[in-house]
């Protein structure tokens, strides 16, 4: 094996798909892409809770009312005067939402509150009335209970959970656990893309060269599995350039996004809900919580070791078939022990240590996915992120030597795909 | 001492025998044709000689050197199946094609503006191989060819596939490469394309070699026994003549191979009781003549000679 040769070919390889400009677009957009998918689920999300259901509210007691005009003021209305009649007919012109007519048998709990709507909102309306309700007339209770205002004051203090995390070096840290889930969702979710991205644009170069029947000219110089293992790292040389300059595109803007949002936010964001503790939001101190260097390294390399696995199984399939269209019967069985890793990176996130996520985490087709995410969440013991390694790097090995054995046959048989049949007999002759 | 020695091989693709025992030597500075009817195993023997598949069984040396990674270097190969990336730019793939041969990057990008300029190309430089027509396209396959200088030139059915114009210039490519003392072996099935280019032969049929030497003398072997003939009139008089065979046969025209050593002026007589004769001509037999006597005309299947 010529080490030269090797390197020519990922050189060229890596640089005609730098410059396309494919990829530079391809670069910029995904990140934009992403950024534009989050804000608009955060649009539609805002919009959602600001959509401005109008309950009218016809309390005969006179106390409930104020008390849900402070809980929400735009959701509630007072109705005092209309006649039920009248509230029908606005519901259901669409005027209002829905209606509820409180009475002092409410209070006294004889009787049920009924929440009277067309059905718009939908059950988080439902039970945001119900949560308002039972606060208001709870606390509208214990006001003519007569109970003491200590014992007032201590029903109304509310309790938020603080939650702090115990390393296993026995460091406490601020729990991040929320943060880092997205994270770990996040690379598990880059891993897989990027793998099946970059899987898929080797398996087209390799088709591309047997249609464009350059394969010949070209190995006449050079040794099939110098091609190869020149086309996979080329490939992978980009993928990583991609990652690194995200990575650091991502640090950059993070690190001036607490600036930046302290020049647009403050001071007047601060000080519009100042009694407001829960939400209060101090935009110069804003910064997101850090991403250990451990992860990033990590990322990387499960995401190589990922890339490498599959790549080389991606190749394989390249070289097996004549075209395009007939990369599907040899994909299939590719892609179900990533989608399997896919959705085992679901429950991981739930929960990183349960026995699916660590079993799973552990089979070389799907540890790049789901180790990543457990990673990110959780402590994860060295011996299994050791030996995960180990065997994805064993399994590498065996791929390698199943497609280096299917690549230098295949790249030669032109004019019809291969079955797995032929693919079995040219890896035991091969 | 031969500059390509092909000793005993063979080659079998599962249950095919693609190639059988074929043993055969090119000598320095001479154009040498593999020739046969598609799938007598040419392309398998080239590949072998190319280092790109290997043989089974027997041996190939190149310059005394068994054929390796560095025997690849000393060849200009251009298969049959050729083509380019089509989204590179000419002259960086020529670049690329010329350093997997071995040349610099420096020697490399000088080889290639040379033969650009030699092909009145040097403006396609920066051009996408796509953008090219065909025609242009096979020059730049012909300089990925021979730009690395090799001193063995392999092409596989070098004219398929090539316009009038390109085929003459491969064919004064091929002429001013034996000036320069270089070696050329290429495979053909159109035999009377090449006869004369060809100094030594290697007739393939069935995965075997029936039949080498050097052309001149195995022509010269077969003796003036065909008839070249050229006529105006009813054509039916040739299914007449007995125990001859005929090949290229057309309304007017046809190429007898009297078998038995009759005489020809019986022919001749048979010919002008019938038809008016311009041309009656006694000739070497061409080479598909001297195939099919050598394979026997059982053994092939006319179609795929033309």
């Amino acid at each position: 094996m010529s080490f030269r040769q090797i390197l020519l070919v990922l050189k060229r390889e890596y640089m005609t798909r730098l410059r396309s400009k494919g990829f530079i677009i391809a670069t910029i957009l995904i990140p934009l892409g992403m950024i534009g998918f989050v804000g608009v689920m955060v649009g539609i999300a805002v919009w959602d809770t600001d959509s401005g259901h109008t309950i009218a509210i016809v309390d005969q007691t006179e106390t409930i009312y104020p008390r849900l005009e402070k809980l929400a003021a735009d959701k509630y209305a007072d109705y005092l005067d209309a006649s039920e009649d009248s509230l029908k007919s606005l519901v259901m012109s669409e005027q209002i939402d829905g209606y509820i007519l409180l009475s002092e048998d409410h209070i006294n709990q004889q009787a049920e509150p009924e929440f009277v709507s067309s059905g718009a909102g939908g059950l988080s309306l439902q039970s945001s009335v119900q949560a308002d309700l039972r606060s208001a007339i709870r606390s509208e209770r214990i006001s003519r209970a007569n109970i003491s205002t200590d014992v007032q004051k201590i029903y109304e203090s509310s309790v938020s959970l603080n939650t702090r995390k115990l390393t296993a070096e026995g460091e406490e840290t601020d729990d991040n656990t929320g943060f880092l889930t997205i994270v770990g969702l996040v690379m598990g979710v880059i891993i897989f893309g990027a793998v099946l991205g970059y899987g898929g644009m080797l398996t087209r170069s390799i088709i591309e060269e047997k249609t464009n029947r350059i394969i010949e000219v070209i190995t006449s110089s050079v040794k099939p599995i110098e091609l190869l293992l020149g086309k996979m790292g080329g490939v992978g040389a980009l993928a990583i350039s991609q990652m690194v300059f995200w990575l650091v595109t991502f640090f950059a803007l993070t690190s001036a996004a607490g600036p930046i949002a302290g020049m647009f936010l403050t001071p007047d964001m601060g000080a519009a809900n100042p009694s407001d503790g829960a939400q209060g939001f101090d935009p110069s101190t804003f910064t997101l919580p850090e991403i250990e260097l451990s992860l990033i390294i990590f990322f990387l390399v499960f995401f190589v070791l990922g890339y490498l696995i599959y790549s080389s199984l991606f190749a394989a399939v390249g070289a097996a078939v004549d075209s395009e269209t007939d990369t599907q019967q040899f994909m299939f069985p590719i892609m179900i022990p990533i989608m399997i890793g896919y959705f085992i990176m679901f429950r991981a996130m739930e929960n990183p240590d349960s026995t699916l996520a660590v079993v799973g985490s552990l089979v070389p087709f799907c540890t790049p996915i789901v180790m990543i995410t457990r990673i990110a969440i959780t402590d994860v013991p060295l011996w299994e992120i050791g030996l995960s390694i180990l065997l994805m790097i064993g399994t590498f090995a065996g791929t390698m030597w199943l497609s280096a054995k299917i690549y230098s046959v295949g790249i030669l048989s032109y004019g019809s795909s291969a079955s797995f049949k032929e693919l079995w007999k040219w890896i035991r002759e091969g | 001492m031969a500059v390509i020695s092909v000793n005993d091989i063979s080659k079998s693709f599962g249950q095919t025998k693609a190639v059988q025992n074929v043993s055969f030597e090119v000598q320095k500075g001479r154009i040498f044709g593999l020739l046969g009817p598609n799938g007598a195993g040419k392309t398998t023997t080239i590949r072998m000689i190319n280092h790109i598949i290997i043989a089974d069984g027997g041996d190939i040396t190149i310059n005394g050197t068994h054929v390796s990674p560095e025997t690849q270097k000393m060849i200009g190969y251009m298969p049959e199946e050729r083509g380019l990336y089509k989204k590179m730019a000419v002259g960086e793939q020529l670049i690329y094609l010329a350093r997997l041969k071995g040349l610099s990057f420096q020697e490399a990008r000088r080889a290639t503006r040379h033969w650009l300029e030699r092909f009145n190309a040097a403006d396609w430089f920066h051009k996408k191989v796509g953008e090219l027509s065909k025609g242009m396209s096979q020059k730049i396959q012909f300089i990925a060819t021979i730009a690395h200088d090799p001193d063995i030139y392999i092409f596989d059915e070098p004219f398929s596939g090539l316009d009038p114009i390109n085929s003459e210039m491969l064919k004064e490519i091929v002429i001013e490469l034996r000036e320069q003392g270089k070696t050329v072996l290429f495979s053909t099935h159109r035999m009377e394309q090449v006869e004369q280019m060809c100094d030594d032969i290697c007739l393939f049929n069935h995965g075997k070699a029936v039949l080498k030497g050097n052309l001149r003398q195995i022509k010269h072997s077969y003796g003036k026994n065909t008839i070249n003939i050229e006529f105006e009139g009813d054509h039916g008089f040739l299914d007449q003549l007995e125990n001859v065979r005929i090949n290229n046969r057309s309304t007017n025209f046809a190429e007898i191979r009297v078998l038995d050593g009759q005489d020809t002026q019986e022919i001749l007589k048979t010919a002008m009781d019938h038809a008016e004769i311009y041309k009656f001509e006694r000739v070497e037999p061409s080479l598909t003549e001297i195939f099919i006597s050598t394979v026997g005309e059982d053994n092939i299947n006319p179609n795929e000679l033309v």
